[in-house]
């Protein structure tokens, strides 16, 4: 009977025969987590100054370890929408838990549940308590952790509100409109009530037009309190996009995408990329569906800023599900089919996508020719830097945070090349094994 | 002194590989009496390490029952730092195979008493019955560990400093920087290395072909310190033919010709038995005290023959190993594990 077993509190693996991703290299090494600590072990140290030798050693046969997948921009999954109150509130924690213990399968280990523009209601009573960072316990066990919420909208341009509800749309001119709106306590830095510690804010990344209200000034206020503002949904000219970044935007919410096109004459949010204004260059998000961009564009945008180049999936709630036709929080209806999703009675308008952030990745390898390396980053330690989280996510150096995914590189019919996840690693412990 | 010759680097360190891992199978250590290696450090053994691991994750070869102890490691650097010797053996050796760090010995350049370090280390080895192997490699000074020119023969585990040769040609891996290279270091003594039951060494490479020469041919000198090897019953030399490029050629076919002749009548320049299999002690033997008398010098506990050409301070040391005191065996070890 396994549960008789007893269960060693920390327990050393060993990975052996091996590729692990450490910057643009996949490089050939030895890789030890503790499943104590949660950490990647410094295992040279462990060894010589705790005598510490692995209690078990995994021979990979040559696959890839890579960082855990982080996806900065998920809207829900396996049918749970993170901005759809179900009709008894109170199984919205219980679904929630559910949803990351599939997520952790798909090996996404941390991810910023992403909420579209809702009414204050939503924010602030329903939503924005559940979706804080809740990886400080390091369970295991509980799935894929979120590393706080990211609200897209509502202080977006309605103009460009892609699915999201005009209705809710709102602009902010202080910054006790974020307040009003989000809730003080889930947008502030909140004190722990057990050691008086400053807590992160429960909210990770606001995406909001800079060119709405009184937006730039307000991006110092945010970004102050250590969440990330993001450039998104927006009508914005190259020069108020230059302006935001200049204030502090240090990320473009799904380039190209609900922002005014590439124009020769005036650049658009994309314009930022160039570096015309000597200003730091952002981070930016790329959806890798094959529908919401041309690959040829994201080739573009990759060459233009390799090192801010992010996969994120948008992918709505209906990722994991069947095709079919769904229902949609504002009467609407969708209809998935495959990894495309649109919205019922309009000629194919986009709403969202519906794939994993592992075939992004796929789809982006076969698009672009770049390395398997360059791919991988655009999911673990790109985005970790603009969290603010390296070397902690997205990172296999030593006293980083021990979620890995095994990956394994294979050939589909027509040559191109597909990943997939054999294995997923949180805090050092197996929590999916494809084999299994 | 036996001289190995092979073609190139590659197959002279297989056949140190080989000969490591057919001396470790033939002792048949156990955890009572484990196979006591010493290992060194430098590009010359690297190809060695690499071949042990191959054969170990082959299944070849177990290291669990052996107990190693390397011959130096720099002073002042941290041990984490990736030029010190310690990360070195992590790097190419222990990493990789099932040697437990309890049974690792290697000098701690940051000790707070480096002195009382070096004399724990003696004792260390002479507490595991001394040394079955060493394993070494030589500079192009004919160094063997840090034993630069001129350092004592009869000298043991100790602080050194460096050489300023060795200090530049050490540079190269400390950012070409002088004053980051380390200028002391821990290092055994000749006589620690002559102890051992057996010492093999591999020379490879044209740039080594003097000190090879200075080491055979000449006499023992402490300029070239390995030269002390003329006066150990059993060492074993291994080279490519690079590094033999300053031997006289009667000198190179005299060793070539006693392999051959060895190998064609059927036996090998093997140890004498009771080597091989190490110096086991009888259950008799465990339960009487032992004699204080001195034996004579035998192969099992050698006599440091320097200390007494050179009237060395023998009584500053113990002067043969120390058998280990008798440890009992609790019961649990004779089941099986697992």
């Amino acid at each position: 009977m396994p549960s008789a077993l007893p269960i060693a509190r920390d327990r050393i693996t060993k990975f052996t025969n091996c590729r692990i991703l450490k910057g643009d290299q996949l490089v050939e090494q030895d890789l030890w987590v503790s499943s104590g600590s949660g950490k990647i072990v410094r295992s040279q140290e462990a060894f010589y100054e705790n005598l510490a030798v692995p209690d078990e050693t995994i021979n990979l046969g040559g696959r890839i370890i890579s960082p855990g997948l982080i996806d900065v921009q998920l809207n829900g999954a396996f049918g749970f929408n993170f901005s759809q109150i179900p009709d008894d509130p109170l199984t919205y924690a219980k679904t929630l838990r559910q949803v990351n213990k599939s997520l952790i399968e798909t090996g996404v280990t941390s991810y910023l549940p992403t909420l579209t523009s809702e009414s204050q209601y939503v924010y602030k009573n329903k939503a924005l308590p559940h979706l804080g960072p809740s990886g400080t316990l390091r369970h295991a066990s509980e799935g894929s952790e979120s590393l706080g919420a990211h609200c897209e909208g509502p202080f977006i341009n309605p103009t460009k509100n892609g699915i999201h509800k005009v209705d809710n749309i709102s602009y902010a001119m202080t910054f006790k409109d974020l307040e009003a709106m989000y809730g003080a306590e889930y947008i502030n830095p909140t004190l722990d009530p057990l050691d008086g510690s400053l807590r992160p804010p429960v909210i990770k990344k606001i995406t909001a037009a800079p060119e709405r209200g009184n937006m730039i000034d307000l991006i110092s206020e945010i970004t102050g309190r250590g969440i990330i503002y993001s450039i998104g949904h927006t009508e914005a000219t190259y020069e108020e996009a230059s302006a935001a970044v200049a204030a502090g935007a240090t990320m473009i919410t799904h380039l190209f995408n609900a922002m005014r096109p590439l124009h020769h004459r005036n650049p658009g949010v994309f314009g930022v990329l160039g570096i015309a204004e000597s200003l730091p260059r952002p981070y930016f998000g790329i959806i890798a569906d094959g529908i919401h961009l041309h690959p040829t564009s994201i080739k573009i945008a990759f060459n233009s800023h390799p090192d801010g180049f992010i996969l994120v999936t948008d992918a709505m709630h209906l990722v994991g599900c069947p095709d079919g036709v769904y229902d949609w929080t504002n009467g609407e209806r969708f209809i998935k089919n495959g990894t495309r999703l649109t919205l019922a009675g309009t000629d194919g308008k986009i709403a969202g996508s519906c794939l994993t952030l592992i075939e992004c990745v796929s789809n982006f390898l076969n698009w672009s020719g770049a390395s398997i390396p360059q791919a991988l980053k655009a999911v673990t330690s790109t985005p970790a830097a603009m969290l603010g989280l390296s070397g902690v996510k997205g990172s296999l150096e030593s006293d980083a945070d021990a979620d890995l995914v095994i990956i394994n590189e294979g050939i589909a019919e027509f040559g191109e090349k597909v990943l997939t996840i054999d294995q997923v690693w949180k805090f050092g412990t197996k929590v999916f094994d494809r084999s299994e | 002194m036996r001289l190995i010759v092979r073609d190139d680097p590659g197959s002279a360190s297989a056949y140190i590989a080989k000969y490591i891992i057919d001396r470790i199978r033939h002792f048949n250590p156990t955890p009572e009496h484990p196979f006591v290696l010493g290992l060194p450090t430098g590009s010359s053994p690297v190809l060695i390490y690499k071949i042990l691991v191959e054969k170990y994750k082959a299944g070849e070869i177990s290291f669990e029952n052996v107990v190693t102890f390397n011959m130096d490691e720099y002073i002042g650097i941290p041990r984490e730092h990736p030029e010190s010797y310690h990360t070195f053996m992590y790097k190419h050796f222990f990493s990789h195979v099932n040697v437990h760090p309890r049974n690792i010995h290697i000098l701690n350049g940051n000790a707070p008493d480096l002195e009382a370090e070096c004399v724990a280390y003696e004792a260390a080895i002479k507490s595991h019955g001394g040394i079955d192997l060493f394993l070494g490699g030589i500079g192009p000074d004919g160094h063997i560990a840090f034993n630069e020119p001129g350092s004592s023969l009869a000298s043991r585990t100790r602080v050194k400093t460096l050489a300023y040769d060795t200090i530049i040609a050490n540079s190269r891996f400390f950012d070409n920087d002088l004053e980051k290279v380390p200028k002391m270091a821990l290092t055994v003594g000749v006589q620690t290395v002559l102890e051992a039951r057996e010492v093999v060494i591999i020379i490879v490479g044209a740039h080594k072909a003097l000190a090879l020469q200075k080491c055979i041919e000449g006499g023992v000198n402490h300029m070239w310190t390995l030269s002390s090897l003329q006066l150990h019953p059993h060492p074993m030399i291994v080279v490519d033919e690079d590094a033999t490029l300053e031997l006289q050629v009667k000198t190179v076919k005299y060793f070539k010709s006693i392999e051959q002749v060895a190998s064609s009548q059927g036996f090998e320049q093997i140890l004498p038995s009771t080597v091989r299999t190490g110096p086991r002690r009888k259950p008799s033997q465990q339960l009487t005290p032992l004699s204080e008398e001195k034996e004579e010098p035998t192969i099992l506990s050698p006599q440091p023959v320097t200390s007494t050409l050179l009237n060395a301070p023998a009584t500053e040391y113990p002067v043969r190993s120390v058998t280990p005191e008798l440890v009992l065996a609790p019961m649990s070890s004779r089941i099986a594990a697992h």
